[in-house]
Order: structure tokens, then C-alpha cells, then sequence
């Protein structure tokens, strides 16, 4: 399946590039998209993604669609074919 | 006592007379400093019943705790007074060296009474208070101010709150400003213009005296440790501007007066965007291991050299929500807000209800006649040049901006008076406060949360929307939980803006920002700096309290529940695309959660404050006066 990953914020800065398009075998979890970041763009070892390499790193975040945040406990759930998913960091307060 | 001088500074304009009022332990126990003590000194000091603009109004500061010492971000104050915009409290933080200075001079709040005949600033040399002329500082914007006080008094120690244009000319959503920073929201620099006082200056010599300042530098320098790693990079890196594309993929930035929640330039006005092409260097408050503020610069075109900071609340109100997609109109009318020291989210806000006015109809190009378009302009969305053009006007009340000085709720009001319109329909303020950068029909926790926040809608006051954009709830639909995070969330907020601490250091504790997360540590910091016991539950407490005293000051003022509202497009216009879409929040949805809210409170239905439930907070004396 292809999903689309979009990059907001600091992870735009590290990828650099907007977004990219995943091509992932059925089953991928999100947790499974953390590493594959590594991989690609090692700088998200340090900023986005947690030293674990599986986990992101907060208040780093994916939503999916726009609608729904991935929450920690979320991370096993499973992308669909066509979703969009955008990594974004939130700045609230201050 | 450690941690505090134990006194407060007392001046009078009309008089000229200046007293010290020596304050108990369990005042500070219970008040603490920042907004909480602001508004408890406003609460003790304002004739109640008063015009805002008038002798009867106090200027409240209210120190901060950890001002002048090692902790992180704890170069803070609150300031207090009655607001213009609301009639209700107004109550604001800044940062900076003015904070360290005011403890370093021994006082540990200010209240500053009646009113000066001639404009005046106010020099506090440690003890010594001076009425200094200020006539030859009028016209002078907010940076201009303090440097010229610095250079007058031959002393480069000397930090100052200041008026520009905008406070002198009483602009209801003026602001202080000190260190670059502003002190915004609810209008405090009217109040000062209408005391004619320019600035408060300070000069402080003395040390800060805590109780163990071992474990004060320990623990201090290990949260500054955390605050250079990962969990405030994005702060470092990019700011709060970051927000631009998170909020409109969540189709939640407000466009065009709130019409849309998506815009379609925002790649134009994203932080990435400034980050490429407009940043210049960040800047840190006192005190801050951080450095936030990303200052951004216009380098060509008719606004070449404009340079301010910029932060998300004042972009998309200058951008997105007027539908300027030239980030460097923005910039130029950033400038203007911070040089003039004008709070640039209402301005921003009450600029796009006018361009909303105009394309409706209802303002012609003859209402925007000035002198630099004596024909009059056509300030349609878009239109930075008309963006610019008016944030100036309002500065200097001229033509339409003195209607527009007055903020959208009362300039509204106005307007529907004399020509029989319904523009209150496209007012967007909650009790006369413009709102902020969220669209609240998508956040619906939220919603609840800025409805009832004492000082109109304000996101700073109200942290609701933490639970619906981490998805904590669905932001889309309502349910019974929503009044007990909604309370939870203002009183979490309210805690560091007492302390203060600013909160992008929440995470900086333990890595969890949440209660668990912090409060320990918190109390740790008090503890090291007071020799106080404070513990967990102690540390909950200010947040209540501090909002109990704000609340108790509106409810003497004459709140009443309807004052909890939303604007009228909030509840009656669905959003018309993004993935908000169809979101609204109904009246039966929004009347439902303050029942909740109150509830949770342990208020009565009517949101009035119980006798028992302040005599168990330990404001006896509070509760004499508004309980039930």
C-alpha cells in the first residue's frame, strides 16, 4: 500500500522536503514509520524520534487524515492505503 | 522571609505620595506573585464600579517568585487592572530584565493609584521613588521609550515598562511593554495613558534572598540542562509560528475574520516560510535558556527594514485572518503593533472585522479616509498595503481608527447603533477580547474553555486546547468530561502564570508536562527559594486560587453566566471546509458544558462562587464580599 507522509515544522527543516510517498507492505504500523525515517534522514534521530528510534519524540506527532492524532498508546494502529499522514510539532502556550 | 522583601510600593499620581505596605507570609502563601498577586492587589486596591480609564483603576504588578534567581524562565510578572476592552480584570505576564530588576530593588509588587495632571514616569531606585517629567518622551514608541530613560538617567542598569503611541492615545487594546516584550491582551497601556504614566522605570541593587541556594542551583541547572535538548527545540528552531501549517492542515487558522479555517497561501505566512527567508537571529528573555523569539526581517520592497519578533498568535491575526499573504505587510504591521505598543492579535482581529464590514457594505471607501489616502481606501481582504494603512490609524486614532481603537466588541456595538446593522455578527471577541488563533468550532474542549475565561478570549488562560489537538478527546463532538478539562486545563495555566514560569518549559522537569510531571519539582523550587513545605497538593492549589481571586474580582465587577459566551459566528456558522468542516458549536452544546464547568468548579449553576467553597481556600474575606 502508498500512503502519503507529509512533513510540518521541524521535520520539514531535517527532511527537506514537504512530503514523500511510503510505499508500505500491509500491516505497517506507525511504529513502524518511526525508524524508516532514521534510516532515510538520520537528523530525525536527534530532534523527531525518541533514542529508541520507534517512538517519536513529544510533543512530535502524526495525525492521520487531519482528523485524528496518533497517540503513544495509538502507535500499533495500522495506516490505510491513500492516508495522509502528517508529522507535525505543536506549540502551544508560552 | 526568604524569597520575598515582605513589601509592596504604593504610588499615588494625584498625590505624589509614595508608601510601603508590609504584607504577611500568608498573604504570599496564599497569592504567591504573577497574575495571582496582580490580581489580588487589583482585587484590595480598584474602586469597585469604576471606569477603566479612570483615577479609581489600579496598575497592579505582581512580582515573581523566582525573579531575579537561577530558575529558568522564571523572569516573569503579572500586571493588573481593570480592562477597557472588557470592564472586567485584566491581567497579563511579561519577561525580562524589568521582572529581575523590580525584586533586585525589594518590592515585591507595585500598585500605582490615581492620576497625574502632566505625563509622568515613575523612577524607582530601590527605596527612593521619583515623579520624573516625561512630556519630552510623548510620541515616542515602546523601545525608543526605554532607551531614551536609560540615556537620560545616564544608566544603562535601568529597565522600564512602557507606553508608546498607542497607550498615550488611550487605544482600548494598548499595551506595556518592557525588554521587548509586551505585556498584552485587555488593554493595560490605556490605563497607563489615562494615569499620563509613560513608564515605570526601576534601578535594583539588592540581592534576592532564598532559603537554600545549593539545592536552588542544583535543580536549576539540571532544568536548564533538559531545556537544550530535544524537548524545546522546536521553540529554538522555528517557534511558535510553527503552528501556521499544523493549524491549517487541521483546518483551524482563522482566514478572513474566522469565515474559513484553512487559507490558501499559508505556505507564505508559515514559520518554515519565515524561517527561510525573514529570520534574522532569535532572542532569549532574561533568565531564559530557551530563545524563543524569532526575530524577522523585511529586506526589500516598500516595508524594506521593518524587523520585530514574530510569534503565531500576532501572525495569523495580521496575516491569514485578514487574508494578507505578504509576510512583509505582516512584518510592517508587527512593527507598528510592538513599536507603538499595540497588542497586535486584537488589532489584527478588529482590522479583519472592518474589512469584513467594508466587503459587506456596510463601510464604504469614504469611512477610510486619512491623510495619507485623503480620497479614502478600499481595504479588502488581501490588502496589505491596507493592512499596514490601518494598524497605523488605529495607533494615531485617525479617521476610522479611533472607532476601530475601541476593539471589535464596542466598535460593533457602535456601528450597529448608528446605521442599524447587525456587524455583531462578525464581531469576534468573547467579553470584548479578541479572539486567538484557533477556531474554536473544531475544538470544541476548547470552546468551553475560552467561554469562560476571566479575561475574554484568551488561549494563554485557558490550556483546553491541549486535550483536543492532542486528541485526548474528540475536538469534533462533546461530552460530560469536557467541564472537568476544562477546569482542570485553566488551573494547570494558571499555575505557571503565578509562579510565573513561562510554560515551554513544562517538559524541561521530567519530560512529562503534565501535574505528575511537574508539580513536584515545582514545589522543590519553592521550596528551595521560600523554606516553605509546599507539596503537590500545594502546588495545585495556587491554580485554583488564582483563578478563584480573578473570578471573584469579575463577579464583584457585576459577571453574570451570559458573559460566558462566543461570538455569534462561532455558534451559528458551520465551518465550510478542511477537515473542520460542518463543526459548530450550538448554544444547547456550549450552555451544556458550563453547566459541567460550574459543576466541576463547585460553583452554582449561575457560576457564582459558593461562601463555603472560598472560606475552604482560605479567602474569608472574599467570600464576605461575593459568596452565596
Amino acid at each position: 500500500m502508498r500512503v502519503h507522509l507529509e512533513f510540518l515544522g521541524l521535520s520539514r527543516l531535517v527532511a527537506g522536503v514537504t512530503e514523500i510517498s511510503l510505499d508500505l507492505e500491509e500491516g505497517t504500523t506507525f511504529r513502524d514509520i518511526v525508524p524508516k525515517l532514521g534510516t532515510t534522514y538520520p537528523a530525525m534521530r536527534e530532534s523527531v524520534s525518541r533514542p529508541d528510534s520507534e517512538t517519536l519524540q513529544n510533543p512530535n506527532a502524526f495525525s492521520l487524515n487531519a482528523k485524528r492524532m496518533i497517540q503513544a498508546s495509538q502507535m500499533n494502529d495500522r495506516p490505510s492505503d491513500g492516508d495522509r499522514i502528517i508529522l507535525m510539532s505543536m506549540s502551544i502556550g508560552g | 522571609m526568604n524569597g520575598y522583601s515582605g513589601k509592596v510600593l504604593h504610588v499615588d499620581l494625584t498625590s505624589r505620595k509614595t508608601w510601603a505596605e508590609s504584607k504577611p507570609e500568608e498573604w504570599y502563601k496564599m497569592y504567591i506573585g504573577g497574575v495571582s498577586m496582580a490580581a489580588r492587589l487589583c482585587w484590595e486596591n480598584i474602586e469597585v464600579g469604576c471606569d477603566p480609564l479612570s483615577p479609581g483603576n489600579p496598575v497592579c504588578v505582581g512580582g515573581g517568585i523566582f525573579a531575579g534567581t537561577p530558575v529558568p524562565v522564571g523572569g516573569k510578572h503579572g500586571l493588573a487592572s481593570k480592562s477597557p476592552l472588557t470592564g472586567l480584570l485584566g491581567d497579563s505576564l511579561s519577561g525580562s530584565w524589568f521582572s529581575v530588576v523590580l525584586r533586585r530593588a525589594g518590592w515585591d509588587g507595585i500598585v500605582v493609584h490615581g492620576a497625574s495632571d502632566e505625563w509622568v514616569y515613575v523612577l524607582v531606585d530601590d527605596d527612593r521613588v521619583e515623579f520624573r517629567d516625561a512630556s519630552h518622551l510623548l510620541g515616542q514608541g515602546t523601545f525608543e521609550t526605554e532607551e531614551a530613560i536609560r540615556e537620560n538617567l545616564g544608566d544603562d542598569q535601568v529597565r522600564s515598562s512602557t507606553i508608546g503611541p498607542a497607550g498615550e492615545n488611550l487605544v482600548f487594546f494598548a499595551n506595556v511593554t518592557n525588554d521587548g516584550r509586551q505585556a498584552g491582551r485587555t488593554g493595560h497601556g490605556a490605563v497607563w495613558g489615562s494615569k499620563k504614566l509613560k513608564a515605570l522605570s526601576v534601578r535594583g541593587t539588592h540581592d534576592v534572598h532564598v532559603a537554600d541556594a545549593e539545592t536552588l542551583l542544583k535543580l536549576s541547572y539540571e532544568i536548564v540542562q533538559a531545556a537544550q535538548g530535544p524537548h524545546t527545540e522546536k521553540y529554538r528552531v522555528l517557534g511558535t509560528v510553527a503552528n501556521v501549517l499544523n493549524m491549517n492542515r487541521m483546518g483551524l487558522l482563522p482566514t478572513r475574520n474566522y469565515q474559513q479555517g484553512t487559507f490558501e497561501d499559508a505556505e507564505l505566512i508559515s514559520g518554515e516560510y519565515l524561517h527561510e527567508h525573514h529570520k534574522v537571529k532569535t532572542i532569549a528573555c532574561a533568565q531564559c535558556p530557551i530563545a524563543c523569539e524569532q526575530m524577522s526581517r523585511v529586506t526589500d520592497g516598500p516595508y524594506a527594514g521593518a524587523m520585530t519578533g514574530v510569534e503565531y498568535e500576532s501572525l495569523f491575526a495580521i496575516s491569514s485572518n485578514c487574508g494578507v499573504s505578504d509576510m512583509n505587510a505582516a512584518i510592517k504591521a508587527l512593527e507598528i503593533c510592538d513599536e507603538s505598543g499595540m497588542d497586535s492579535m486584537s488589532a489584527g482581529v478588529t482590522i479583519s472585522w472592518a474589512m469584513e464590514t467594508f466587503e459587506r457594505g456596510v463601510f464604504t471607501k469614504e469611512d477610510f479616509k486619512c491623510a495619507k489616502y485623503p480620497e479614502g481606501f478600499e481595504p479588502y481582504f488581501g490588502d496589505g498595503e491596507a493592512l499596514v494603512t490601518l494598524a497605523e490609524m488605529i495607533r494615531d486614532r485617525e479617521g476610522i481608527g479611533d472607532l476601530l481603537a475601541l476593539g471589535t466588541k464596542q466598535a460593533s456595538a457602535q456601528v450597529d447603533a448608528e446605521r442599524g446593522t447587525e456587524t455583531y455578527k462578525w464581531a469576534m471577541h468573547i467579553k470584548g477580547l479578541e479572539c486567538p488563533g484557533y477556531d474554536a468550532r473544531g475544538l470544541k474542549t476548547f470552546a468551553l474553555g475560552l467561554s469562560v475565561v476571566t479575561r475574554g478570549a484568551c488561549h494563554n488562560r485557558t490550556a483546553a486546547y491541549d486535550v483536543d489537538i492532542k486528541g485526548l478527546v474528540d475536538r469534533l463532538s462533546i461530552d460530560e468530561s469536557r467541564g472537568k478539562l476544562a477546569k482542570e486545563t485553566e488551573e494547570y495555566a494558571a499555575v505557571y502564570d503565578t509562579l510565573p514560569l513561562c510554560k515551554f518549559i513544562r517538559r524541561c522537569f521530567t519530560g512529562k508536562a503534565d501535574r505528575e510531571g511537574a508539580w513536584p519539582a515545582i514545589a522543590q523550587l519553592i521550596n528551595a527559594t521560600t523554606g516553605w513545605d509546599f507539596d503537590y497538593d500545594a502546588v495545585d492549589l495556587i491554580g485554583e486560587r488564582a483563578h478563584t481571586i480573578k473570578k471573584a474580582f469579575n463577579i464583584r465587577e457585576g459577571w453574570t453566566r451570559s458573559d460566558d459566551h462566543l461570538p455569534y459566528r462561532w455558534q451559528h456558522e458551520p465551518m465550510k471546509e478542511g477537515a473542520s468542516a460542518a463543526s459548530v458549536v450550538t448554544e444547547e452544546e456550549l450552555e451544556y458544558m458550563k453547566d459541567l464547568y460550574y459543576e466541576a468548579k463547585g460553583w452554582t449553576k449561575e457560576g457564582l462562587i459558593p461562601k463555603e467553597k472560598l472560606i475552604a481556600l482560605g479567602m474569608d474575606d472574599v467570600a464576605e464580599e461575593i459568596g452565596v
